[in-house]
């Protein structure tokens, strides 16, 4: 159960998506995440899943891995649908009792919908295809500048990195840890949610404190090897742009260009 | 000429109350005189709680004295501008291959200490493609250490000290965690090293099988060294071993059972082809 998250997770292949540098990928997810929220016609929904659809190709991920993204987050997407459906007010469309839809209760619906899917794959997408060193390195050069104004860019960035690298690690420990539980008769299945919540507690408590454990022993792992902060220290895979990246930003400067004609025009 | 020297060592853990006043003071270390020369291949014995781990920690200067000198490689450990050229020069390697390795690809995370000290990009992707070779793990270097055995992971742990190009690798029980395999490989990988790149190797472990190639031995006790000789040597006295609550090898064992049995077989036997070879001249 635990297994399937993929959020974070990179997947190996050898593709010109995973080889763009990884400035273009953030600032291409973002402008992503923009247009996904700009769009509000069927034009606009068409380019936007024809440019998504050209990028899984491109980068050879089976789509299998996107949908499993998207499994972690079905309880908000039916929140979320249920909310727009029910409680959008409007002329109803249909009625029974006391349950109203209206036309633009759908269109919410629908819309949010289709936000929140393509939004889970697009950033999906970055992670799977970025390693998350180079992603982290991408954040610490692209957001370099926010260091004049005191924003530790370079500690948050390590931190996500090892965050990154650790969420397997702890989920397995968690499935583990779960399972011996179960083994001495816990229960993690039956009963209503806050029975169920309860039940976590005896899971949380020792991955709490083994993932403080396993902090404290990467500290020192690092320390050891003469870790000292961001200054002063070289790179491995220094980020430089090449031909393709410039391309790669044309095609996105092409294509948010276009998401936000289709908005104005129609 | 001796890369790790220790002078009257002592370490305190020093554990206080919730107002800050010292509830109880543990001696870990208690005095040690310690003097590995370069190139040796050393190992490090005492049941849990003996201080052999503190005292690793001390050549990495994860912990700093509280009474008496460490130097290592020439440079005491207490000067603390000193500090980076030590942790260099002295490489080490936890029990934990999970928490210890920080990238996601193997690579990357053996080029982590070379971008610490600052080494040019280019010099980097040699070194790590030469320690990468030295712990024979080039078939890994674009996997995720998640997807390593132990035993894999914990050679790319040695290959992210190499890359440093350290004088000396601490190795602190680096096999607790792995299955046979997994120690095997281990132990076979800084066996050669030692051998082929005359890197000091100081392996704390609490598995006899491990030592019986070492050059030296230090067998540690409440915070003191006890014994120290030849692996021959100190596996001569069991019986000092089993009050220090440390096993021998079970061929040695067996040749000392034998022995007491009215054999003619000599002390400190410590491979199954020496003793074989030993029994067949008696017959």
């Amino acid at each position: 159960m635990l297994r399937d998250i993929t959020i974070g997770q990179y997947y190996q292949a050898d593709s010109v998506i995973h080889e763009l540098d990884p400035r273009v990928k953030l600032l291409g997810t973002f402008a992503y995440v923009i247009s996904v929220f700009i769009f509000r016609n069927i034009p606009g929904f068409v380019l936007m899943t024809a440019f998504i659809v050209l990028c899984i190709a491109l980068s050879k991920v089976p789509f299998k891995y996107m949908v499993k993204g998207l499994k972690a987050i079905v309880l908000i997407l039916v929140l979320t649908g249920f909310v727009n459906l029910f409680l959008t007010p409007g002329a109803p469309v249909f009625e029974w009792k006391f349950i109203a839809i209206s036309k633009q209760g759908i269109y919410n619906t629908a819309y949010m919908m289709t936000r929140l899917i393509y939004l889970v794959i697009g950033t999906s997408l970055m992670t799977l295809t970025t390693t998350p060193t180079r992603l982290t390195d991408g954040m610490e050069t692209g957001l370099g500048f926010l260091n004049k104004i005191k924003v530790p860019v370079h500690e948050i960035s390590m931190m996500m990195s090892i965050a990154l690298r650790f969420i397997p690690i702890l989920i397995e420990e968690a499935d583990k840890i779960m399972k011996a539980q179960m083994a001495r008769g816990a229960d993690f299945e039956s009963g209503n949610i806050i029975k169920k919540a309860k039940s976590m507690v005896p899971l949380l408590v020792p991955l709490f404190v083994s993932a403080w454990r396993r902090a404290g022993d990467l500290a020192m792992a690092m320390e050891a090897r003469c870790y000292n902060g961001g200054e002063g220290r070289t790179r491995m895979k220094p980020l430089r742009y090449c031909a393709r990246d410039r391309i790669a930003y044309l095609i996105l400067l092409a294509y948010m260009a276009l998401m936000i004609v289709l908005r104005v025009l129609f | 000429m001796s890369i790790i020297k220790a002078l009257k060592l002592t370490h305190e853990y020093i554990h206080r109350d919730d107002e800050g006043n010292v509830d109880s003071i543990e001696t870990a270390l208690d005095g040690v005189d310690l003097d590995i020369a370069e190139g040796d291949f050393i190992a490090i014995l005492g049941h849990n709680g003996s201080g052999k781990s503190t005292l690793a920690k001390h050549m990495n200067v994860i912990l700093s004295p509280s009474d008496g000198t460490m130097w290592v490689d020439g440079k005491d450990t207490k000067d603390e501008e000193k500090l980076w050229e030590i942790r260099q020069a002295a490489g080490m390697v936890f029990q934990n291959p999970d928490n210890q390795i920080i990238a996601g690809i193997v690579e990357e995370d053996i080029g982590f200490g070379p971008e610490n000290i600052g080494i040019p990009t280019s010099e980097i992707w040699t070194r790590v493609d030469n320690a990468l070779s030295a712990v024979h793990m080039e078939k890994y270097r674009n996997h995720s250490p998640n997807k390593l055995s132990g035993g894999q992971k914990q050679r790319v742990a040695i290959a992210g000290v190499i890359a440093m190009r350290p004088k000396c690798i601490i190795l602190d029980e680096p096999t607790a965690m792995l299955d046979p395999v997994g120690r095997r490989e281990v132990i076979d990988t800084i066996t050669e090293l030692n051998k082929k790149e005359g890197i000091t190797i100081i392996l704390i472990t609490h598995y006899m099988e491990e030592v019986v190639n070492a050059d030296k031995v230090f067998v540690m006790d409440h915070g003191k060294i006890v014994m120290q000789g030849t692996p021959r040597q100190i596996f001569s006295d069991i019986k000092t071993l089993k009050e220090h609550h440390l096993d021998v090898p079970q061929i040695t064992l067996l040749a000392h059972e034998l022995k007491e049995a009215g054999l003619n077989i000599p002390d400190g036997v410590l491979t199954e082809e020496e003793l074989l070879h030993i029994l067949c001249q008696l017959s």
